[in-house]
């Protein structure tokens, strides 16, 4: 996995570790990170994305302690054989649905057309295919 | 006595001071700060201008007195500092005009001797990937260009010790980025003990793991990074509020109170504590903090 994959964002209300671990948990979910799959080290993700390699360290823990992780000796962190279990479209959908009626409750404040809000949702899907 | 107060500040801090009192002119600057660094912390001391933070740094490094308290570095009093505990430590000053008339080169290689470690390969490196020239003169170079000779000059010792006074103010986004970069290289890699000041409050959610606010002369919060937003939140408490005739509420940061006569609040509990009764009362809202948010309600 590259260490790229990653988006942090200084100044969220979520501290980084956890969008580190949300990142992590909506790829392994979705199966776009399949078991056995090697995780950038602590130390590259730090440099590269000049994040404290504390934040890193305490995110790939947590996910260990949810057994989505595993430390592999002489290979680092890997993506955990129980992990596997691609969810459901229901229950990934699920995990989008307080952002989902955020966007929608704003959009009646904004008084925006629910056709303009699916279009402009739309393309910004495809931007990221 | 002596025994009570190691007992107190671990031996192993790289950075340490006790009730540290400094004034100007008759007005307060610092007022009985304390703080102890461990080895491999990466500290960011965030305060508006103006705030002290430029004197604390320059007393806890020995290069100003205070009138109150004591600053030890490696154990060793601040005021007189061996030679020793001095080339363990790099220090990036707010302004670097010293040495002003010299040749860049000419700096790196009068310093360098001085030092047992230094890294004459970083120093090129750094020097190309900055654009710099070593024929170039101090006193020719803009503020951003001199902060990164600035840099280099802490760096190139292959310090214990990474003490940064805004370091990044005149860089670019870029220089910044880089410099972010190096520092989390040499805390990741040589566990390298990091104090930096400054008011950007994004470089100082990437790489700190630990954060002191410097407000009113006083340390107002000190805490680890990742535990903020869960540790301190924004209370706002109705005019009819009871709990507004009370001194202060449980856990009470600071308060601010609003055109309205209703009262906002930053209060803070320890890791896994609750939240103190109040909250639920009614009218009350509680709301999440970013670190921005935070910084800006405790800072006004």
């Amino acid at each position: 996995m590259k260490v790229d994959r990653f988006t942090i964002f200084p100044g969220a209300a979520e501290p980084i570790y956890q969008q580190i671990g949300a990142q992590l948990r909506r790829l392994i979910a979705s199966g776009q990170l399949s078991p056995g799959e090697v995780l950038p080290s602590v130390r590259d993700m730090a440099i590269q994305h000049a994040i404290n390699p504390m934040t890193v360290s305490r995110a790939y823990c947590q996910l260990e302690g949810e057994g989505l992780l595993t430390r592999l000796r002489g290979k680092g962190m890997v993506v955990a054989q129980g992990a596997h279990a691609v969810l459901p479209t229901e229950e990934r959908l699920a995990r989008l649905q307080v952002q989902l009626a955020e966007v929608a409750r704003q959009a009646r404040e904004l008084n925006l057309p629910a056709r303009l809000v699916v279009r402009r949702l739309k393309s910004l899907l495809e931007d990221f295919e | 006595m002596s025994a009570v107060v190691s007992a107190v500040m671990p031996p192993d801090d790289d950075i340490r001071c006790e009730r540290i009192t400094k004034r100007y002119t008759g007005h307060a600057v610092l007022s009985k700060v304390s703080l102890g660094l461990a080895r491999g912390t990466v500290l960011g001391l965030i305060g508006r201008n103006g705030a002290g933070k430029t004197t604390l740094i320059r007393i806890l490094l020995g290069l100003e007195q205070p009138d109150l308290g004591q600053a030890f570095v490696f154990g060793e009093a601040s005021l007189g500092l061996s030679d020793t505990a001095k080339e363990r430590i790099g220090y990036v000053p707010q302004q670097a005009d010293a040495f002003a008339w010299m040749r860049i080169g000419e700096m790196l290689e009068f310093v360098g001797r001085q030092y047992p470690n230094w890294d004459r390969d970083f120093v090129d490196l750094s020097l190309a990937r900055w654009q710099l020239s070593a024929n170039q003169r101090l006193a020719s170079l803009s503020p951003g260009e001199r902060q990164r000779v600035a840099v280099i000059r802490a760096l190139a010792p292959d310090p214990e010790l990474l003490v940064l006074d805004e370091p990044a103010s005149a860089l670019d986004p870029v220089a910044r980025r880089d410099l972010l970069r190096e520092i989390v290289a040499r805390s990741a890699e040589r566990g390298t003990t990091v104090f930096f000041s400054t008011h950007i409050v994004s470089d100082l959610e990437r790489i700190a793991s630990r954060v002191i606010f410097l407000h009113d002369h006083h340390i107002v919060v000190d805490s680890p990074l990742d535990d903020l937003s869960e540790t301190h939140a924004r209370l706002t408490l109705p005019a009819a509020s009871p709990a507004l005739s009370a001194a202060e509420v449980p856990g009470e940061v600071s308060r601010r109170p609003q055109p309205d006569g209703s009262v906002t609040l930053v209060i803070a509990r320890g890791r896994g504590a609750d939240w103190p009764d109040i909250v639920a009362a009614p009218g009350t809202r509680l709301d999440p903090l970013n670190l921005e948010d935070l910084f800006i309600e405790v800072a006004r």
